[in-house]
């Protein structure tokens, strides 16, 4: 029982990093914009197509893949953004909707046509498979590191929001927008850069998850809730709350499909509506 | 005269509606111009406008020789128009530095300039922009301004709302920074003889149309035109 338990939370807080990474683009731009945005998962998806072309197809190492996953998927956000996303802004919410799950219509229908419907595989590298016995509880050594890389990154990702001058003016775009162009910061310019780098770091969870949460084209539907609950519950415009949302909706997903599988995934809209009554702000805390 | 700003024939507002109705004027380098009226008469909007944040139907605004009525918000900053905003509009998530730091431009103004005009910013350098008095909100918005290195300078209502002693500090450095060389200012001011005792020039808006033009001075001497074109009736 013990054993099950710690196992439990390892994965859920494996599975939870792994959310985080792709969802907490999404938060920022969110929270940047005030624009619904359904559509982030299918830069995940991209991702994990880049990375089962990469590591299968071209035989790349994994570092290379994972880079490629990142890099790649922030180009195509960033053009999409350029071309697409920004005409939407100032649209009402019932459009942005509209316009996103038109979006991952339209992505799920080109992953089917150059990758066909079935679930994708790809080999981790040998030294990334296999267990390691820890206290006397076997780990996965590619959920450790997974909960390694997202580390590494959310560590990174805070520095540059809290130490450096784009990420004060990301927060200025965030606070007030016109009064943040009036002092020259270029909001638009700061916006699509977020956005970028919101797509890479979804394309780079995608890319890291294809193991974990599987890859195939209805991907950018089947997790479009969860991205949103990250959202929904860490409250957007932050890293902090979106991390603290992601790593409880991965332990109670984990272990609600565990102990009550007959429930299976209600468990965490429960937990959602708690949390929300609990926090009605996000636990960030910042804006409603 | 007139090869800092020249605006013409300027009709603009919010979405459809229009605040302004044809506002002309100029003003050279070093300049000091007043912008008195009533609550409601578009002084405000006046501002935004040259910044590039309302919606403009007509005519043109042009800075230093170049016609810039196209030009989104942040260009104009950067090409020297500093604004401070009525209300302050502080950012909540930045420390009274990062305010400075991230909208600083190479200049004449930097952090220690900055700071050395205001010690009270320096002092409160890690409060957050949120945490500040009145008087110390106005006179981050003024240093935030300040560090685009701007030519012209949009000074909108920084007495509202401030103690009588703040008031008195803060005309001061307002004098101080229209007397320097090289930086011309526009007050939008509520106190409209305080107003006038800083600035050379002044105009009065009302339902969005320039109704007179003057000296300051000549302003300030006829107290009766004065009460006639701003006082609430």
């Amino acid at each position: 029982m013990i054993t099950n338990l710690t196992g439990i939370l390892f994965d859920g807080v494996a599975y939870g990093s792994l959310l985080f990474l792709i969802g907490v683009g999404l938060s920022i731009t969110m929270g940047l914009m005030n624009f619904i945005n359904l559509a982030h998962g299918a830069f995940a998806m991209a991702g994990g197509y880049i990375a089962v072309l990469a590591l299968s197809r071209a035989g790349l190492p994994f570092a290379a893949t994972l880079a490629l996953a990142f890099f790649g998927t922030a180009l195509l956000g960033g053009v999409a953004e350029r071309l697409l996303f920004r005409r939407l802004y100032r649209a009402p919410h019932l459009d942005q909707m509209l316009f996103t799950v038109g979006f991952i219509f339209s992505s799920m229908a080109a992953a089917t046509y150059f990758f066909g419907a079935g679930q994708q595989l790809v080999t981790m590298p040998e030294a990334l498979q296999g267990q390691v016995r820890v206290f006397g509880v076997d780990l996965g050594i590619y959920r450790l590191f997974l909960i390694l890389i997202v580390a590494i990154i959310t560590i990174l990702l805070h520095l540059m929001i809290t130490k450096t001058r784009f990420g004060a003016q990301i927060r200025a775009a965030v606070d007030n927008q016109d009064a943040s162009a009036g002092l020259g910061i270029n909001v638009g310019l700061v916006f699509s850069l977020c956005f970028a780098l919101g797509s890479g770091l979804a394309g780079l969870g995608g890319a890291l998850g294809v193991e974990v949460l599987g890859l195939d084209p209805t991907f950018p539907m089947k997790y479009m809730v969860y991205f949103l609950l990250v959202v929904v519950v860490g409250g957007s415009g932050t890293i902090k709350g979106p991390l603290y949302a992601s790593i409880i909706l991965g332990i109670c997903d984990v272990a609600g499909k565990y102990y009550v599988p007959e429930a299976g995934s209600f468990i965490i809209y429960v937990l959602m509506i708690v949390l929300l009554l609990a926090f009605p702000a996000g636990l960030g805390g910042r804006r409603a | 005269m007139a090869d800092l700003l020249k605006v013409d024939a300027l009709t603009a507002g919010y979405g459809p509606s229009r605040v302004l109705d044809g506002i002309s004027l100029a003003m050279g380098e070093g300049d000091s111009l007043a912008l008195l009226g009533r609550n409601g008469v578009g002084k405000s909007t006046l501002l935004m406008t040259l910044m590039g944040l309302t919606h403009r139907h007509g005519g043109a605004i042009r800075f230093q020789g170049r016609d810039i009525s196209g030009w989104p918000a942040h260009r104009r900053a950067r090409t020297g128009l500093g604004w401070v905003p009525q209300e302050r509009l502080m950012f909540p998530s930045l420390t009274v530095e990062e305010h400075l730091t991230a909208v600083s431009r190479p200049g004449e103004w930097d952090l220690a300039t900055v700071y050395r005009f205001f010690p009270r910013l320096k002092e409160r350098r890690n409060n957050m922009g949120n945490q500040l008095s009145g008087g110390e909100q106005q006179m981050l918005a003024i240093g935030r301004a300040l560090m685009v290195n701007p030519r012209l300078l949009l000074l909108d209502e920084p007495m509202e709302g401030l103690a009588p002693i703040i008031v008195q500090e803060l005309k001061s450095i307002v004098g101080e920074l229209i007397r320097s060389a090289g930086l011309a200012v526009i007050v939008v001011e509520q106190h409209a003889r305080l107003a006038l005792q800083l600035t050379q020039q002044a105009i009065v808006l009302d339902r969005g149309r320039i109704v007179h033009a003057s000296t300051s001075a000549a302003l300030l001497d006829d107290p009766d035109k004065l009460h006639r074109l701003v006082a609430v009736s």
